[in-house]
């Protein structure tokens, strides 16, 4: 009580819009929520149907939000080019495919195919981001916000529009892998195989990152390195080896996130990373940037969300045509993150621990 | 610079900005009516000088996923041009085609550069009814006949068209009839429940509205009408959506990459895998087939008849030339189209242009949208065209048609697609 | 020299730094070739000719990075060694490329790389046998290394007037539509120097010589040395000669300088928003939809319209409208820092264009039909609806709005914010109002978007949500960024650059993004505080 009065006494006249905006977004949402719950539309396996979209789509920002988060928490620096790395993984793996597929590698060896297909993204997504860290990244190590920020723009603009002329304008198909198509039957409803398959490779993927951040001697430089640079180069660690390694790995995660997608999704276009990368930023802020396991959990949050929302409030408040503002409840999370809790979910554990 | 001076010279500036502008509104000459050699034109008079060529534009979009719907409009009209020798009214024809990219915008700009060019003496196009919305007011307004290939929302040639649109004229079907089309071809299916789904841009949504409202004045129901944007990848929530009110059909007018996405994802929505998905002839072209794979196995869609009955009499020559002159066959539906817009075109002109005794000719540019407008048993590709009083010139006869294999290079019209109805 | 002691006493080391140049140097060259072709741009440009029957833009651009290569390795090889090693680079690259395109066409990468078609291939070596276009090629780029270094090596004054020859040849040859337009009433200087397809040979080498004069600037020392008054005679009838040019000349150009002052007005707005307060702000276009849809309600006839007002009635309304939108866009966040803000401006910008399209909202927006049917500007019964008039307009509203914009950058408000660029904390010790500060640096810079907003929907006369990308935004912080940030004059550099060029440079088409980013990159990297820097340095680049 006395804690109310005193932030009524000091609070200014902004904070008042804030706490308003607040509760109008929480009335709407909820009200929204209350209203779906009581005309429902949706029996249960819709419902569960939509969490599985979002855990997959979810796992997919996951991958893309990781590398955002771990070049975040040793540079400071926003890459705005990763959403293109990502881009670049999805395009490898798809002509990894299509030349299997030509050389009727597909049909008789779906597996090693498929293996294929994970190398070429995987060396894809790594060399586009070490190749970008040349570029646009080393030359401003020591400056501050905008340069970066200004430098990667440009960058994203060169590889989308490099990729435009590579591959053309079109959308580029994924051939069809008959052994993760078609539907199963999980626990009395059907979901499509290839969603399993993501979801399941996205967390062995996590986990393998875990294990290497945290038990290996590399994992161990990049996390010294991120709570504090100029102790770790007393320690006699190599910075700047340390950082390509970083850049390398998120560009590694990115490109199995774009191969991810393209098994789900089995279309590729040029132009593909420059939304989803902003949506993984936005996971990536969602769970704390600077935070492995919040980039995980930011990343599948927002999978939830944007699968879930639509469904989930706008429906109870009588919204025509919910799927077109998708995007807008994705961004509004992001915003109302930034302003209310800019450290996110779990806060900016890497770079916040000081002596 | 002392500050005092620097005010005084950014004072000077403005002052001296507006008063250059002032003068030169003032001295600019802004009467329409125009006379220029023997022509006297309410809009404009166009002057080709002896010995340059006449210049002729082309609004379509060329690249991206949609490239082929205006691609092969435009090579439709390139053939017109040989046919016509190249030549016309004793001028070389010189044919240049900016991209719409199958949006408003892109269409805004398009036209916008064509504007700036006053030697155009009409523009060939668009492929997109938004480009179509956006662009068509820009030409007209500095005198610009369009003579459309492929944009077929209702609207354009509506009885209340607003004033910028009174230079447009359609050498396509109307969508009002494609849609009575599609909900002939529902009624064969004997279904009674459709949901729709449109993408936000203007040709889908009036379809789709079109569609409601025939279907409802039928007495079938719909039961859901959604929406998507056009770079929308996951359709999963919105099937479920529409799932949830057990239609038997789903009518979906909308454009390739979006359309590739839903015939993806529908069998892996439980309630949608039975029901049946309508398209139209957006979809109509190889890209389709590249961005669906096997999927697009057993699509169906609404287009074009090109039973030779139908078509004009010169039709499987034109598509002889057509491989000639491109080493492939159409890319899409509207080759025929474009040839017709392009030729009744260059008739209006012959009509209304004079020629000097210098040799220089005088196109006056109502008189060729009056005499584009008053059309009348034009032998074109696509059938015998005349036009209506709100410039409705296109012929319609409507099959449906299903994809059967896969296989971009396997693209043939009537083969793959084959012909399902009538 | 230094490399001269070593050569005497060590010869066999000296070899290795050349050797390793040279190799590194051949590889960029090709690699960038590479580039050019895979891209696409290659292709593109080799069937417009720089200089007809000459030669093309493709392999110009090619012989351009041969250049480049061998000014580059001067750096690592001092003197008359580096013109023999740009030299051998150039002919080891040429000959590589050849060697190259007969692989790619045995290999027939098609079906993954969609530029090389048989066509762009064999243009490479301009559809000879194998044998002929390797030594073409080789010593196409063996000269053009020579050349590159030589230039690099050259003193001033001779290195100015080769530079500028190439210079002329190139504008000249690159904008001859343009340049053919202007000349028109000049028929004989018209064909001498130009053809229907292009440049012709006799008007390549004036070019050059122009170029070179140019590029020399005779009289400089000059006309430094006039009195300052003299000098702002001198600019002020340059810039009326500026602002009479659409008159004179066609409706194209005045479309392109229309679009150019445009830009600059909303780049005015960012610039205070940015180049002052040092809030990044992505949703930019968020604020010039604002002022496009409320002059579109106010003044269209039918549809969703409110009113049908006359047009500069509707304005004031229209930048009251931005204005008020950015006072509410920059309350919530202004607590929010660095790159959140500029993802947190992105999030805001892009709800907005959502909310603009959606069907939820299409009874009082249009939704993706738009609002149609918007008169064009109308003064005293004078409708203003060619380019040239609208130019006009523009021109004036940007003068209007730039003398604005220059009073606030040199009065208290702009000095606060410049503060609170630097240093947040700071400058809220030192007693300023973050707060009012802040909102008033959205809420102006709103408004000169709305304003421009405005005048859009005038100018095309409808508007479609569809016009409101982010990438808007992003070309108005591209602007800002090669201009300068902070410096107003800057931004109408910016603006030219970014807006005019890619427009006049027509051929570009779609690589106008590519070259976007390389020229971003480019001028962060090499001049971080823009073409035209501000007066104050920005701490934060650099």
């Amino acid at each position: 009580m006395l804690r109310l009065q005193d932030w009524i006494r000091r609070a200014s006249w902004v904070d008042w819009f804030l706490l308003a905006l607040r509760l109008v977004v929480i009335g709407v949402v909820g009200s929204g929520f209350v209203a779906g719950l009581l005309h429902p539309r949706y029996a249960q396996a819709e419902w569960l149907s939509f969490i599985a979209f979002g855990l997959t789509l979810g796992a997919i920002y996951a991958l893309i939000a990781l590398g955002y988060t771990m070049v975040y928490g040793i540079l400071r620096m926003v890459n705005f080019a990763h959403g293109d790395v990502f881009m670049a993984g999805a395009y490898a793996a798809c002509f990894s495919l299509l030349g299997c597929n030509r050389a009727g590698l597909l049909a008789s060896h779906p597996l090693v195919s498929i293996g294929l297909a994970l190398i070429g993204s995987v060396a894809a997504g790594a060399g586009i981001a070490v190749l970008g860290e040349r570029i646009a990244y080393r030359p401003f190590r020591r400056s501050r916000s905008l340069a970066p920020l200004i430098s990667t723009l440009g960058l994203s603009f060169v590889l989308e529009y490099s990729a435009r002329g590579m591959f053309g304008a079109q959308n580029k198909s994924f051939p069809s892998i008959p052994l993760i198509d078609g539907n199963v039957v999980l626990m009395g409803f059907s979901m499509p195989r290839t969603q399993i398959v993501v979801v399941l490779a996205a967390v062995l993927t996590m986990v393998v990152l875990t294990l290497v951040v945290m038990r290996t001697r590399i994992g161990t430089a990049m996390r010294a390195v991120a709570e504090d640079q100029d102790a770790a180069i007393l320690m006699g660690i190599n910075v700047d080896r340390v950082i390509v390694f970083t850049f390398a790995l998120g560009g590694l995660l990115a490109g199995i996130a774009g191969l991810l997608y393209g098994l789900v999704y089995k279309q590729v276009y040029f132009f593909m990373g420059f939304f989803l990368g902003v949506k993984g930023f936005g996971a990536a802020v969602l769970g704390g940037i600077g935070n492995i396991p919040g980039a995980m959990l930011g990343g599948f949050a927002l999978g939830l969300v944007e699968s879930l929302g639509p469904a989930l409030f706008l429906d109870g408040l009588g919204v025509d045509s919910p799927y077109q503002l998708r995007d807008g409840i994705a961004y509004t999370m992001l915003v109302m993150v930034l302003i209310f809790r800019p450290r996110g979910l779990l806060g900016e554990r890497l770079s916040t621990v000081r002596a | 610079m002392t500050p005092r001076l620097r005010t005084a010279v950014l004072r000077a500036l403005a002052v001296t900005t507006l008063a250059a502008s002032s003068l030169a509104l003032l001295g600019a000459t802004i009467a329409r009516a125009e006379t220029a050699g023997p022509v006297t034109d309410e809009v404009g008079v166009l002057k080709v000088p002896k010995g340059q060529p006449i210049l002729i534009g082309g609004l379509m979009v060329l690249t991206g996923p949609d490239g082929a719907l205006g691609l092969d409009a435009s090579r439709g009209a390139q053939i017109a041009f040989d046919d016509h020798k190249n030549m016309l009214v004793g001028h070389a024809i010189k044919y240049a085609a900016e991209d719409g990219g199958c949006s408003v915008e892109g269409g805004q700009t398009g036209a916008t550069r064509l504007a700036a060019n006053k030697q155009i003496v009409g523009v060939i196009g668009p492929a997109c009814s938004s480009e179509a919305r956006g662009g068509a007011p820009i030409l007209w307004n500095v005198g610009m006949t369009m003579a459309d290939t492929s944009a077929t929302a209702p609207a354009l040639t509506a009885a209340d068209r607003p004033a910028g649109l009174q230079g447009f004229v359609r050498f396509i079907y109307n969508d009002l009839n494609a849609a009575a089309a599609a909900v002939k071809y529902a009624q064969s299916l004997k279904v009674t429940k459709v949901a729709t789904l449109h993408d936000g841009s203007l040709y889908a949504q009036q379809i789709a509205e079109a569609f409601a409202t025939q279907w409802k004045a039928a007495g079938g129901t719909i039961v859901a009408a959604e929406a998507i944007s056009p770079s929308d990848t996951d359709m999963r929530p919105v099937l479920t959506r529409i799932g949830t009110s057990h239609p038997e059909m789903l009518f979906a007018p909308i454009f390739t990459s979006a359309s590739a996405y839903l015939t993806r994802q529908k069998p892996e929505v439980a309630d949608m895998a039975k029901v049946r998905l309508l398209g139209t002839d957006a979809v109509l072209s190889p890209a389709f087939l590249e961005a669906a794979g096997d999927a697009a196995k057993g699509y169906q869609l609404t287009g074009i008849d090109n039973d030779p009955k139908f078509m004009g009499a010169g039709y499987p020559q034109f598509l002889t030339k057509y491989k000639a002159k491109f080493g492939e066959a159409p890319i899409a539906g509207y080759h025929a189209n474009g040839y017709d817009a392009a030729t009744a075109l260059m008739l209006a002109v012959e009509k209304v242009a004079k020629t000097d005794a210098q040799g220089d000719t005088y196109i006056g540019r109502k008189a060729v949208r009056d005499a584009l407008m008053a059309t009348k048993d034009l032998d074109g590709l696509s059938g015998k065209l005349t036009c209506d009083k709100y410039g409705d010139c296109g012929s319609s006869h409507f099959a449906v048609f299903e994809y059967v294999s896969g296989d971009p290079s396997s693209y043939n019209v009537g083969v793959n697609p084959k012909k399902m109805y009538p | 020299m230094p490399s001269d002691m070593v050569e005497a006493s060590a010869p066999a080391i000296d070899l290795r730094i050349p050797a390793q140049a040279l190799i590194g140097t051949t590889l960029a060259i090709v690699g960038t070739c590479v580039f050019v072709v895979l891209v696409g741009l290659f292709g593109q440009f080799a069937s417009r000719a720089l200089v007809v029957d000459v030669i093309d833009i493709g392999h110009a651009l090619m012989l351009a990075i041969a250049l480049g290569g061998g000014a580059a390795l001067t750096r690592r090889i001092a003197g008359p060694g580096a013109v023999l090693g740009g030299l051998l680079a150039g002919a080891l690259a040429g000959a590589a490329l050849a060697v190259l395109v007969v692989a790619t066409e045995a290999a027939n990468l098609r079906w993954m790389l969609v530029s090389l078609t048989p066509v762009t291939l064999h243009a490479i070596g301009y559809n000879l046998p194998l044998l002929q276009a390797t030594a073409l090629l080789a010593a196409g780029g063996g000269i053009a290394g020579a050349l590159g270094a030589l230039l690099a090596c050259l003193p001033e004054r001779p290195r100015q007037a080769f530079c500028g020859m190439l210079a002329g040849v190139v504008f000249a040859g690159l904008l001859h539509e343009l340049i053919a337009n202007l000349l028109q009433d000049f028929h004989s200087l018209d064909d001498w120097m130009f053809s229907y397809d292009g440049l012709l040979p006799t008007g390549a080498v004036l070019a050059a010589a122009l170029g070179a004069v140019a590029f020399l600037r005779p009289g400089r020392a000059r006309f430094a040395r006039l009195p300052s008054a003299a000098r702002i005679g001198v600019g002020l009838a340059c810039l009326l000669a500026l602002l009479a040019l659409p008159a004179l000349t066609n409706d194209f150009v005045a479309q392109v300088m229309m679009l150019v002052c445009l830009y600059t007005l909303m780049g005015m707005g960012l610039n205070i928003e940015l180049g002052l307060a040092g809030l990044v702000d992505l949703g930019f276009v968020a604020f010039f939809a604002v002022g496009a849809y409320t002059l579109a309600l106010l003044t269209a006839t039918g549809g969703v319209a409110v009113a049908q007002l006359n047009f500069f009635v509707a304005l004031p309304f229209s930048i009251l409208a931005a204005a008020i939108f950015g006072f509410l866009f920059g309350l919530p966040v202004l607590k929010v820092r660095g790159d959140y803000l500029a993802i947190a401006t992105l999030g805001l910008g892009e709800i907005i264009r959502v909310l603009v399209l959606s069907d939820m909202l299409k009874p009082l927006l249009g939704g993706a039909q738009g609002v149609v049917n918007i008169p064009k500007p109308s003064l005293f019964g004078l409708v203003l609806g060619t380019p040239t008039l609208l130019f006009y307009l523009t021109a004036a509203m940007a003068a209007l709005a730039g003398y604005c914009a220059w009073r606030l950058q040199h009065s208290g408000l702009g000095r606060r914010w410049l503060a609170v660029r630097e240093d947040e904390d700071v400058a809220q010790a030192l007693g300023i109002n973050l707060v009012q500060v802040k909102l008033s640096a959205y809420t102006l810079g709103a408004a000169f978007a709305g304003l421009a907003g405005g005048i859009f929907a005038g100018m095309v006369g409808s508007v479609f949500p569809q016009s409101f990308q982010l990438l808007v935004s992003i070309n108005v912080l591209a602007i800002l960024v090669v201009g300068g940030i902070g410096s107003l004059p800057g931004v109408v550099i910016g603006a030219a650059a970014l807006i005019g060029a890619p427009e006049v440079l027509r051929d570009l088409g779609e690589y106008r993004y590519l070259i976007y980013g390389l020229v971003i990159i480019a001028v962060v990297r090499l001049k971080p505080e823009g073409l035209s820097p501000a007066a104050i340095k920005h701490r934060e680049i650099a």
